[in-house]
């Protein structure tokens, strides 16, 4: 890396601009890389000063309580790997919280699937020469972080889903495949699973597929979403990749 | 802000105490920053009652990594307030990202608030700090961009949006004002 590049890259990762996949790289690099560890420093008291713009608000009173009886749960649980709940039980906003570990194990498993995602897609720059190249491969995971499924979205309303798990699909539901090309959009179908095997679909026409734009897997009742948006839950999900 | 000024707060000794499980060191930066951090995050998240979920959970992290901190990481404050922005964006980037039935929700509630908020950040400013005078040098956008990012947490694609430019032309404005900030810093 050039002494530019650890600094931009520091820059971004302070301001929060990088891609999800970027900022775990980052992440990953710090603990044994000196001179990102100084540049992501010296980025961060560069900008310290607009935090100090703020005017400090009262917080609720009972902030420090909910802080309190979850510090010797947390420490402890650091060791088994675990996440102490007794914290988040007692907590008037315990489902934010529980919706916080779920979003937690979300990006765990996201991480684990980008790594596969690289390796995937280091393997099809090898592999795909001769055959029309997908635009983008998402590899979805379910909360787990197990592969569960590789989307290859070819853009021109062609895209391939190929399961990697015998997902249970039970009677009188069925799979549905999704993105998000973008937020205006909103989630849009490429189409139903019909049977839990690989399959083609046939999307509708929708903008070029991008790098990251979000794929996902959601068990629906048979025939389809009713409401021509996700409703049931989601089996597996990941970001898409370009190809190198 | 001058180092000295920020190694000198004792929020260094406090993280230390913390990484030796003495929990009355976190209560004290607590009580001094809590109102502080709050009002950070819910620049970024736009709502108190978010900003005070991310400050409860930013206060575990800080209790379980303080044993990762040392002054080669920077300033204890600029760490403090690292962990603090980390999670106010982790929060709206699960809620742009990993609920799509969400996103649209979340859009609105952001559509909502005034960029204005975020320039005033700018405005509020030391006279005197080198911060300020190396912001005033860049141009109009560019610096525009840049308090968008760090002080709303907005992303490219949003700036983009704010500022009506190409996605691609904002990355690169955005980029280049940065590199001339470092340099006027430097």
């Amino acid at each position: 890396m050039r002494v530019d590049d650890v600094h931009t890259l520091a820059d971004d990762y302070v301001l929060g601009l990088l891609e999800q996949a970027d900022e775990m790289a980052v992440e990953a690099e710090l603990p044994h890389n000196i001179d990102l560890q100084r540049a992501v420093a010296s980025a961060r008291d560069r900008f310290l000063p607009l935090d100090m713009t703020v005017t400090p608000v009262a917080v609720s009173a009972t902030l420090w309580a909910q802080i309190e009886p979850r510090l010797g749960g947390e420490q402890a649980t650091v060791a088994d790997g675990t996440r102490a709940t007794s914290g988040a039980q007692a907590s008037p906003i315990g489902h934010q919280t529980a919706n916080d570990n779920a979003a937690t194990r979300w990006r765990r498993a996201a991480f684990g699937g980008m790594a596969a995602t690289l390796l995937l897609a280091a393997g099809l720059g090898f592999s795909l020469t001769r055959t029309p190249e997908p635009v983008v491969v998402a590899v979805l995971v379910n909360e787990n972080g197990t592969a569960q499924a590789v989307v290859e979205d070819f853009g021109s309303n062609r895209a391939v889903v190929r399961l990697l798990e015998d997902l249970a699909v039970p009677a009188g539901r069925t799979m549905q495949v999704w993105t998000l090309p973008s937020r205006e959009m909103g989630p849009v179908s490429l189409g139903l699973l019909d049977e839990a095997r690989s399959a083609r679909l046939n999307p509708p026409s929708l903008p070029r597929p991008q790098n990251a734009q979000l794929y996902e897997i959601t068990l629906e009742p048979e025939g389809g979403s009713p409401t021509g948006r996700p409703t049931g839950p989601i089996l597996a999900k990941g970001l898409a990749r370009l190809p190198r | 802000m001058a180092a000295a000024e920020m190694t000198s707060d004792g929020l260094d000794r406090d993280l230390f105490a913390c990484a030796r499980g003495d929990a009355k060191a976190l209560k004290r930066i607590f009580d001094r920053e809590a109102g502080r951090l709050t009002a950070v995050a819910e620049r970024i998240v736009k709502r108190r009652d978010l900003a005070e979920e991310v400050v409860q959970e930013a206060f575990i992290n800080i209790w379980t990594k303080a044993h990762q901190y040392s002054p080669e990481r920077g300033s204890a404050r600029g760490w403090i307030h690292a962990i603090v922005r980390n999670r106010a964006l982790n929060l709206l980037r699960d809620g742009r990202r990993e609920e799509l039935v969400d996103a649209e929700r979340l859009e609105a509630m952001r559509e909502a608030e005034q960029i204005d908020h975020v320039l005033a950040a700018f405005a509020a400013l030391d006279r005197d700090s080198r911060l300020r005078a190396c912001l005033d040098t860049l141009d109009e956008t560019r610096r525009r961009g840049i308090l968008m990012a760090y002080v709303g947490g907005y992303s490219h694609g949003e700036i983009a949006g704010r500022l009506c430019l190409p996605l691609g032309t904002a990355k690169s404005w955005i980029r280049r004002g940065l590199a001339a900030l470092r340099e006027c810093m430097a």
